[in-house]
């Protein structure tokens, strides 16, 4: 580990991306950003005043100042803390919080001040406010992220540490009765007092860490041959074990916590990160077919599981419709509803699909922003994933690397599996959505993910350091 | 590990390029299909997002228009004048519509492919959207007289008014009536329980009995009999006929007498003229015409006069009137006076007037005038008469209508109260008294059908009130008094 780390310690020192173009902090263009994404963010929600009643919303200035001053506090903090950082990442994070807590508003209103609707399951009058402490948290723990790491490789010391936490979110619930862990048939939760937590948000970034620094350990040790077959290298038989523990965890979580979204996620993020690690093709063969024949094993044991594909086979047929589909059904129509350009926000019915505000947030901003909205918001999150995927590239610590590769795709996956379960794309399976999603846990665990990839981003573009003396350049040795 | 990267950056744009194109297929492509979906109750509160068209008279006056409430459901329908226009303009409630609401519903709403350039236009320069105006043929007075003298009864009835050159209806009143504004009532349990209270009241008050109901035409269908005789050729007005104060039925029992079992005219010897025996509405001299005719001659002519079609539409749906083939002698004998299985709708009777007035010619009756868009005013739609054939010929016309002159205008006439009711126009007219129930124990329907003219404006009224009575004395007032409001005012 340590001899990785002092020839890629070589390598940045002595051998910057581009000599021609000298890398620059741009954190004026993060600021100049923030201010779009603020005004967007104040338009949309006096936007939802003007679509309810036609006025401006109360309280607006004062829930738009404490999301502006969270905002400029989490610059300066990356000003001192990570000033290389990439600079749209704090942005577009910004931006979707902004619009999930626009959202969580809007849905607030439902039934309230003589607004029209009934939700199925009504926010609470103070929804709106939560969420912005909520998001005072998860802005906070982005800070301590940055402030308490200042290396990336640093985290690569508590490989078995973050293991054994993961584990534990990941068991808590399934061990836990019932009463205190049950949501719509799946075990995901803790209840406390008036708040929920939902472990399994901070287990994927714990098991993301571990996953990074177990992999950069045995990685060539997993990259050795075994025999050929139809032109692929399968790894040697002892070499599987990880991948085997790893897929009979996910399948447990299936059939403990009937929880397959997460599932899912867990085996996508392991077999990405182990193929990033590897590059062995045949990895991402054994993952996917082992997922999928697990899948299918649980779609045929567990009725759970199973009805779900009916679902997403048959939303229309006989009466699932108004019983078992009723949920994507209700989704589908709100989204045809709102077309191209949508309702406008505040002038739809999002509140007749049943929990609109966890899962199923996004059809609320495809029937009130329309196909254009709804194409935008899916680009900010590719857009960060891209910035994801691009400081994974340019990093030079296989560590590192790994580690904004895994995250960026698990954010990606993410997205693809809720929004293509909500859209009919793939079956529908219960995982929250990064941002929009009312509720603490996954905001807090989102804006954690983008601290790790912004110290990432940082490591990936800090500059070399000026040579102290003049001593003359050091002989450039390029590794990778 | 940069080339694992970029395979997993590839694969990540592939994730995402599918659910762009998935959200351009739900929300551009998808969308309306999504949107006839039953139990979509989106697309069904977008139905009252934009204002509904107007429904109006032909002289203007509005009887259904649509105000802005706020809410899911932003336009609620008004109907200023209630009930005596509800079996005209029907409603437009939550979960369904009917009458001209329904009928009309694409031009109202604005739907229909002829306002799509309009509404096009609208959106571009930011109007807001609103359905075409829907202009019918009633006249208001008629409407009006029609209501009050319908309301005066306090039975149930209905009167229909027809301009007889065109088919156009003047006048369409149905009693007892509902108010329809109980039904625009947005709030779905309040509507259930209007609407409930509407469907367990026994009176009956949501059926149109203008057009939704048949009723004996009694003596009124001795115009039809009396057109099968003429157009054979072989008999007039004046032809002598058999006309007994008592018939024994063929192959029955029973007997057939005149009303109140009196002799037919002054011929004596149980002979009389047909003109006379129409004049008097002598049972038995039409039943003998009928049995010389037979039931498949009577049922040709019934039919040319629209019985027995079950599609009529102007443009709501009009109840078939019915003249089945009779299987023997004394069944014909009865159903050629309008009694056994015949039944009309009284706008069936205002058709029977109509056909007369236009020497022979029966014209498609229809209710929309034209369709007007709301905003530039151009003419979407409006009405092209057409006829529906020709029952009669002209002679026989005449022929019918010197006898039902004759009906108001001689002193032994049925109608004769009725000689000089509108001064200076000249009423052709025919009174029935159907009997009902079983063994004719019911109240006898009040029939009267007539026609009038006053050289500028004219009109054929159909009138049934049920348990009325005779004709002459219960929808005889009625019938004249629409004529006179329309004439009068003309």
């Amino acid at each position: 580990m340590s001899s990785v780390a002092t020839s890629e310690d070589a390598a940045l020192g002595g051998m910057p991306d581009s000599p021609a173009a000298m890398p620059r902090g741009r954190r004026r263009t993060e600021a100049a950003m923030l201010l779009f994404a603020v005004a967007l963010v104040t338009f949309a929600y006096a936007n939802v005043g003007f679509g309810l009643k036609g006025s401006l919303p109360p309280g607006m200035a004062e829930y738009m100042i404490a999301f502006v001053v969270l905002l400029a506090l989490a610059h300066l903090a990356v000003r001192i803390l990570a000033p290389w950082a990439d600079p749209l990442l704090l942005p577009l994070a910004a931006t979707l919080n902004g619009l999930g807590i626009v959202m969580t508003y809007r849905l607030q209103e439902v039934g309230r001040n003589g607004n029209p609707g009934t939700m199925s399951v009504p926010l609470s009058s103070s929804a709106t406010l939560i969420q912005i402490v909520y998001t005072a948290i998860g802005l906070g723990c982005f800070v301590a992220v940055l402030a308490l790491v200042r290396e990336p490789r640093v985290l690569q010391r508590y490989t078995y540490t973050f293991g054994v936490i993961a584990i534990i979110l990941l068991a808590l619930p399934a061990l836990l009765p019932a009463s205190i862990s049950e949501v719509q048939g799946a075990k995901i939760q803790i209840r406390l007092g008036g708040f929920t937590i939902q472990p399994e948000e901070f287990a994927k970034l714990a098991l993301a860490l571990s996953f990074a620094g177990y992999l950069v350990a045995k990685r060539e040790v997993l990259s050795l041959a075994g025999r050929r077959v139809l032109g692929i290298d399968l790894p040697r038989a002892r070499d599987l074990g990880p991948v085997l523990i790893v897929w009979a965890v996910s399948l447990l979580l299936l059939v403990f916590e009937s929880d397959i979204g997460t599932s899912a996620l867990f085996m996508g993020l392991f077999v990405c990160m182990l193929y990033i690690a590897t590059q062995r093709t045949s990895w991402l063969l054994i993952g996917f077919v082992l997922f999928v024949a697990g899948a299918y094993a649980a779609s045929k044991l567990f009725g759970h599981v199973g009805e779900r594909f009916q679902i997403w086979l048959h939303p229309f047929a006989g009466t699932n419709a108004f019983n078992s589909a009723y949920q994507l059904v209700q989704g589908l129509y709100g989204m045809a509803s709102g077309g191209i350009l949508g309702k406008g926000l505040g002038a739809g019915q999002p509140y007749l699909t049943p929990l609109v505000q966890s899962d199923f947030v996004v059809t609320a901003f495809g029937e009130e922003l329309g196909m254009t909205g709804l194409m935008a918001i899916l680009l900010l999150y590719g857009l960060i994933v891209q910035r994801g995927l691009a400081t994974s590239v340019s990093v030079k610590d296989p560590f590192s690397k790994i580690l904004a590769g895994g995250l960026a795709f698990m954010l990606a996956l993410q997205i693809f599996v809720i929004v293509g379960g909500v859209t009919r794309l793939i079956p529908l399976t219960g995982i929250t959505t990064p941002f929009l999603s009312q509720g603490g846990s996954s905001l807090v665990a989102s804006w954690i993910l983008i601290a790790l990839l912004m110290r990432l981003s940082d490591a990936a573009r800090r500059p070399p350091p000026q040579p102290i003396q003049d001593e003359g350049m050091t002989q450039v040795v390029n590794l990778s | 590990m940069n080339r694992a990267l970029r395979r997993i950056s590839i694969a990540v744009l592939v994730m995402f390029v599918l659910l762009l194109a998935n959200v351009n297929y739900l929300q551009a492509f998808e969308a309306g299909n999504l949107a006839g979906k039953p139990g979509n109750s989106r697309a069904f509160a977008a139905q009252f997002q934009y204002q509904r068209g107007e429904i109006t008279t032909a002289d203007g006056i509005v009887i259904a228009s649509s105000k802005n409430v706020g809410g899911v459901y932003k336009y609620q329908r008004v109907y200023p004048l209630g009930p005596e226009y509800a079996p005209v303009t029907g409603y437009d409630a939550l979960y369904s519509e009917s009458g001209i609401e329904a009928a009309e519903n694409s031009y109202l709403t604005g739907n229909s492919s002829k306002l799509a350039v309009r509404n096009v236009i609208d959106m571009i320069t930011n109007k807001p959207r609103k359905g075409a105006t829907v202009q019918l043929t009633l006249d208001s007075n008629a409407q009006n007289t029609a209501w009050s003298m319908l309301q005066a009864t306090g039975k149930s009835g209905a009167v229909v008014a027809l301009n007889p050159q065109t088919g156009a209806i003047l006048a369409m009143a149905s009693y007892p009536s509902y108010d329809p504004n109980q039904l625009a009532v947005l709030d779905g349990p309040q509507l259930n329980s209007n609407d409930n209270k509407l469907l367990k009241d026994p009176a009956q008050p949501l059926v149109n009995r203008a057009t939704g109901a048949t009723y004996p035409p009694g003596s009124t269908f001795k115009i039809v009999t009396s057109s099968a005789a003429f157009s054979q050729g072989n008999s007039n007005p004046n032809t002598v006929v058999n006309a007994p104060t008592t018939l024994q039925l063929p192959q029955s029992t029973a007997h057939l007498i005149n009303n109140d079992g009196e002799v037919c005219g002054t011929l004596g010897d149980n002979k009389a003229t047909i003109i006379t025996a129409f004049t008097e509405s002598c049972n038995t001299a039409f039943a003998n015409i009928g049995m010389q005719l037979g039931s498949a001659t009577l049922k040709s002519m019934a039919e040319k006069y629209g019985m027995n079609d079950p599609n009529l539409k102007i443009p709501t749906p009009v109840a078939q009137s019915n003249f089945p083939l009779e299987p023997d002698q004394a069944t014909t004998a009865l159903s050629a006076i309008g009694q056994k299985d015949d039944t009309v709708t009284p706008l069936q009777e205002a058709m029977f007037s109509a056909t007369i007035a236009n020497n022979g010619t029966l014209m498609k009756p229809y209710l929309i005038q034209q369709v007007q868009d709301a905003a530039d005013l151009s003419i979407v739609d409006s009405a092209s008469p057409t006829a529906l054939g020709q029952p009669v010929s002209p002679t026989v016309a005449s022929q019918i209508k010197q006898m039902m002159v004759s009906v108001v205008n001689s002193p032994d006439g049925t109608a004769a109260a009725f000689k000089n009711a509108i001064p200076g126009v000249q009423i052709a007219g025919k009174t029935g008294t159907a009997q009902n129930g079983i063994n004719n124990s019911g109240l006898n329907d009040a029939v009267f059908t007539c026609f009038a003219s006053n050289g500028n404006r004219s009109m054929a009224v159909g009138v049934i009130i049920q348990g009325g009575g005779y004709g002459a004395a219960a929808a005889a007032p009625i019938a004249v008094g629409v004529l006179k409001a329309y004439l009068e005012n003309g």
